[in-house]
């Protein structure tokens, strides 16, 4: 059976989720814990490792905001192992970076407990620093008021993968009266010890989150089609792609922001893609004319080739992007595909090999 | 010369195998499409996905990728990481509107001079029946 407890939240389910966080602290189920948090300076909350179980007072566990995917914070606290524990407070796109992540080796989770939560979903940040200036606690009226919810991002809406997988624990919103309760989920062994641990009393997980997530799943699964439907039309012949990415000004932030864009050094930033100036001239010759930055089209499908397989479509992409080119539209649309080929779904489970890195012996010939 | 449909194509082979297959295709005088550019590879599994991505932004009209027989490959798998990878290239290209015709990867044996010559000659005439590559007399950003 799995464990469940449920929290009683009055009207405050992001005060409810410091309490259990800062009790993990002070009890020292954990060593530190990362979490967004709001600083003294401004509204937006940002991925923060906290150890003073005091400090916990300004998290914002379930703020509907996310300025990057926290992915790459958190691999950058469990790069390896430091015999301490770390809890890690992220959207299911973040931790299934993060699953991607370690994949590559890039972090170790063992040591980690990997704390998630029903996703519905951000707000782009200058949207988010819009609505901080009218009202204190954005979280609380976010999950009062379902209207609110309508103000995610477009990839936000599209997003099948509301449920976080393979979290240790993970904080249920869906289909609970969240002004009043929420309910704490085991997924594994590690997450159970610390519901013991923190003392909750459990019960039998409630009826009614299965019956939410299957009618939210519908609703995205809609959006999600739509949204592939009008992005393929945007790309389907190199004409309407080469509009769609016309202002591109190879700025690469959709690089920088990208939690599963993981090479440790961008071959577009190395002599590959530095071209002499021989080399732009002679093409200008073969072509009649090169546009500058050249190879904006070779990035972005270079991109594609390196990381489809792993786009967790958090939108980050787009939401950097200084063209308002609809990269992660594009990314997912693509992305998809390849995932469907493979039968990969990015971090759904941490002992599932990389498709690139599985190859089958077979005879037919090459196809 | 007649503005009859000329296709561009660019063949990316190993040492060990297409590309020994390719050179006894000369020495018996098998001749094949003269369309054909060969590039000659260590082995497959060193294509980088830009070297295909590449051809097909500059204006090629198809990739032909050859390599040993699973089982041959003188570094073990190198032929079936190509196949993995290129597998994925080509279901991106394809949603860019590139035909996934235009991408072909064959395994051809280094004694296989005539099975080169047969591959080369399929490949001109289906990318023939293809026609140009969308990106030819376009700018590609
Ligand atoms: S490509 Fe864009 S949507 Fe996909 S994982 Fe990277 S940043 Fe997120
Ligand atoms: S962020 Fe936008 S402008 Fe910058 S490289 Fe990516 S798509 Fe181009
Ligand atoms: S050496 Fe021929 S494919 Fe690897």
């Amino acid at each position: 059976m799995t464990m469940y407890a449920i929290l009683e939240t009055n009207n405050n389910p992001s005060e409810t989720i410091r309490s259990v966080l800062k009790n993990m602290l002070s009890e020292k189920l954990v060593d530190v814990v990362l979490v967004p948090f709001k600083t003294e300076y401004s509204s937006l909350p940002m991925p923060t490792l906290i150890a003073d179980p005091e400090k916990m007072l300004q998290a914002q566990p379930l703020a509907p905001a996310a300025p990057f995917n926290a992915a790459r914070q958190a691999a950058s606290v469990l790069r390896y192992p430091t015999g301490k524990k770390v809890a890690v407070v992220l959207r299911t796109c973040e931790i299934r970076a993060l699953i991607e992540l370690a994949k590559l080796k890039q972090c170790v989770l063992d040591e980690a407990i990997l704390i998630g939560f029903d996703c519905m979903g951000r707000i782009e940040n200058d949207s988010y620093l819009e609505m901080a200036a009218q009202e204190e606690d954005i979280t609380t009226s976010f999950y009062a008021d379902s209207s609110m919810q309508d103000r995610i991002t477009g990839i936000c809406k599209a997003c099948e993968y509301f449920q976080p997988y393979g979290a240790d624990l993970t904080i249920c919103l869906l289909g609970m009266p969240v002004m009043e309760k929420i309910g704490l989920m085991a997924g594994t062994e590690a997450g159970e010890n610390i519901i013991k641990s923190l003392g909750l009393s459990t019960v039998e997980q409630p009826e009614g989150r299965e019956v939410a997530a299957n009618s939210l799943l519908q609703k995205r699964t809609e959006a999600r089609d739509k949204l592939f439907s009008e992005t393929s039309e945007k790309i389907k012949d190199i004409e309407k792609f080469q509009k769609t990415i016309a202002n591109c000004l190879n700025c690469y932030n959709c690089r920088n922001a990208c939690p599963v864009c993981y090479c440790k050094e961008c071959v577009f930033l190395t002599d590959v893609f530095a071209h002499e100036p021989e080399v732009l001239q002679r093409r200008a010759a073969k072509r009649g004319a090169v546009k500058l930055p050249a190879d904006t089209t070779m990035f972005h499908m270079t991109r594609l080739a390196h990381m489809s397989h792993a786009c967790v479509g958090c939108g980050q992409c787009s939401s950097v992007c200084p063209s308002s080119i609809p990269v992660a539209d594009i990314f997912r649309t693509v992305s998809a595909k390849v995932q469907e080929l493979y039968n990969y779904v990015p971090g759904r489970d941490i002992s599932e090999s990389i498709p690139y890195l599985v190859f089958e012996e077979e005879s037919s010939n090459g196809k | 010369m007649s503005d009859e449909f000329e296709p561009k194509i660019i063949a990316l082979v190993c040492n060990w195998c297409t590309y020994t297959a390719a050179d006894l295709a000369g020495t018996s005088r098998l001749a094949y499409s003269a369309n054909v550019r060969i590039i000659r590879l260590m082995c497959t599994g060193m294509i980088d996905p830009k070297y295909i991505l590449k051809a097909l932004l500059d204006g090629a009209d198809g990739v032909f990728i050859g390599g040993c027989h699973p089982g041959d490959c003188h570094y073990i798998n190198g032929n079936l990481k190509a196949k993995k990878r290129i597998s994925g290239i080509s279901k991106i290209v394809e949603q860019f509107g590139f035909d996934p015709e235009r991408l072909r990867l064959r395994w051809i044996g280094a004694s296989e001079g005539p099975e080169f010559q047969r591959n080369m000659n399929e490949f001109f005439e289906s990318i023939k029946a293809l026609g140009s590559t969308p990106v030819r007399d376009r700018m590609i950003l």
